[in-house]
C-alpha cells in the first residue's frame, strides 16, 4: 500500500485502545485514539479519515451522533461502529445511517483488521491482513 | 446480501410468490424440499417431519419428544442452508426460530380470508361456508402450532418486517416491494449478523445432537463457546456432564464447551416418593 490509512478509533474504555492501537498500526494504519467524544468529533472536523471506528454507549455524544457527524462530513469515510449492547434494532440503525459494518464486543482484534481490510478494499486501497494466530495481539 | 423468510397463510400462496421472488432476484429457493435429506441423515421417515411441521403433538398423535427432536433436526438443516446468504426460504416456519438476526428480511403473506375461503372451496369442492369454517381452523391450529413449537405466534404482524395482503397487492407489485426492499441498507449483511446466524447455526446443531438424550436441553453458542444446560439428578451430574461434553466436543466448530447441570426436582421427588 503505498499511502497509510488514517484511522480514528474512540472509544470510552481506555483498554479499547490499548489494544487496538497495536493491531491496526501492525496492519499497516495510522492509528488515532480517542476516549473523550467530544474531542474525536473536533478531530474529524480538521482532518478527513478514511475510517472511523466508533464505541456506541457513551456519555456526552455517543456513537449514533458521531456516525451521523462523519457522513455529513465526509461520505468517503468508512465509519464502524463496535459496541457492547448489540441488537438487531440498533445495528439496523446504524446501518440505515451508513455504518460500513457493525460488530459487537468482545471481539478479537482479527475481527476489526478483517473488517478494515474490507473498507480499504471499498475505499479502492488494500492493506496486507493474513490471519495470524490466535493468541497474537 | 440478505435472506428472505416466507411465511404466509395460504401455503401454495406463499411458495409461488416466494419462488417468484428467488427467481427475481437470483436468489437460491429453499423450502420442504429439503425434508428428504433430513430425513436420511437421520434415518426418519420424511412424512414424519412433515407431519411435525404441520401439527403439534397429541395423546393418539404425534409424541411430544418425537415433535420437538424432528423440529431440531429442521432446524439445524435450516439454519445450515441460511449461513450462505442471498437464500429465500419458505414452508420451514424459520421466521420463528431466526429471531434477532439483521440481515434476515421477514415477510408475512396474507390473503383476505373470504378469497381463502373461496380458494378452499375450489380446492377441496366444499360449500363457502365450510370453507370459511376450514380456514378459521386453519388460523387457529396455525397460531396454536407456532406457539407451541417456537414460543411465537406467527399471527403477530411485530414479527416481521413486512405483511403483505396480496388479496389487495397484486403478486407482481408484492414480489416488486420485496426487492426493492433487499437493497436498504439495513438488510445488508454485517459482521455482527452473520455471527449472529453462525452462533444459531452451531447451537442449533449441538442442540440437535443432544435432544435425543437430554430432551431439556438448553444450548447457547458465540464465537465456537457453547454453554450447554441440562437437568439431571445429584447422583447423575458429573457422568451426564461428561456425557455432554464427549458429544459436542467432536462437533466441527465447538472450540470451548460449558455444562451447567439444573437438579432435576421432578424426578428426584418421584423417586423419593416411591
Amino acid at each position: 500500500m503505498s499511502e497509510k490509512l488514517k484511522v480514528l478509533l474512540l472509544d470510552d474504555e481506555p483498554i479499547v485502545g490499548k489494544r487496538l492501537k497495536p493491531a491496526l498500526t501492525k496492519i499497516g494504519c495510522e492509528v488515532e485514539v480517542f476516549q473523550d467524544p467530544r474531542e474525536a468529533v473536533e478531530r474529524i472536523g480538521e482532518t478527513e479519515f478514511d475510517i472511523v471506528v466508533t464505541d456506541i454507549r457513551m456519555d456526552d455524544i455517543d456513537g449514533m451522533q458521531v456516525l451521523e457527524h462523519v457522513i455529513n462530513k465526509s461520505r468517503r469515510t468508512k465509519v464502524i461502529m463496535i459496541t457492547g449492547y448489540a441488537m438487531m434494532s440498533l445495528a439496523r440503525e446504524a446501518m440505515e445511517k451508513g455504518a460500513f459494518d457493525f460488530i459487537a464486543k468482545p471481539f478479537q482484534p482479527d475481527d476489526l483488521r478483517r473488517v478494515i481490510a474490507k473498507a480499504a478494499e471499498a475505499l479502492g486501497s488494500s492493506i496486507d491482513f493474513e490471519v495470524p494466530n490466535q493468541d497474537e495481539p | 446480501m440478505p435472506i428472505i423468510l416466507f411465511s404466509s397463510d395460504f401455503y401454495e400462496k406463499g411458495r409461488q410468490l416466494a419462488e417468484k421472488t428467488a427467481e427475481t432476484l437470483g436468489y437460491r429457493y429453499v423450502d420442504r424440499e429439503i425434508l428428504p435429506s433430513v430425513a436420511e441423515k437421520y434415518g426418519i421417515a420424511e412424512a414424519k417431519l412433515k407431519r411435525a411441521l404441520d401439527e403439534t403433538p397429541t395423546l393418539m398423535g404425534m409424541p411430544s419428544k418425537a415433535w420437538k427432536l424432528y423440529l431440531a433436526y429442521i432446524q439445524e438443516a435450516v439454519l445450515g442452508e441460511l449461513l450462505d446468504d442471498k437464500v429465500v426460504c419458505h414452508g420451514l416456519a424459520a421466521h420463528l426460530y431466526v429471531l434477532g438476526v439483521s440481515h434476515v428480511l421477514k415477510i408475512r403473506i396474507l390473503m383476505d380470508p373470504d378469497e381463502r375461503a373461496r380458494e378452499v372451496s375450489n380446492q377441496n369442492e366444499v360449500s363457502l361456508q365450510k370453507a370459511g369454517k376450514i380456514v378459521r381452523r386453519q388460523d387457529k391450529q396455525r397460531r396454536k402450532w407456532s406457539l407451541d413449537a417456537f414460543n411465537q405466534d406467527e399471527t403477530d404482524p411485530g414479527l416481521y418486517d413486512m405483511v403483505i395482503n396480496i388479496s389487495q397487492i397484486a403478486p407482481d407489485e408484492a414480489v416488486e416491494m420485496i426487492t426493492t426492499a433487499t437493497g436498504y441498507r439495513k438488510f445488508q449483511p454485517m459482521t455482527y449478523s452473520i455471527k449472529c446466524l453462525q452462533d444459531r447455526e452451531l447451537a442449533a446443531r449441538v442442540r440437535a445432537a443432544l435432544l435425543k438424550s437430554f430432551p431439556d436441553v438448553r444450548v447457547q453458542a458465540r464465537d465456537g463457546a457453547v454453554v450447554v444446560e441440562i437437568k439431571a439428578l445429584k447422583r447423575e451430574k458429573r457422568r451426564k456432564a461428561a456425557a455432554v461434553k464427549s458429544i459436542v466436543g467432536e462437533i466441527s466448530g465447538v472450540h470451548y464447551v460449558e455444562v451447567h447441570v439444573i437438579n432435576d426436582i421432578f424426578r428426584q421427588a418421584a423417586e423419593s416418593s416411591r
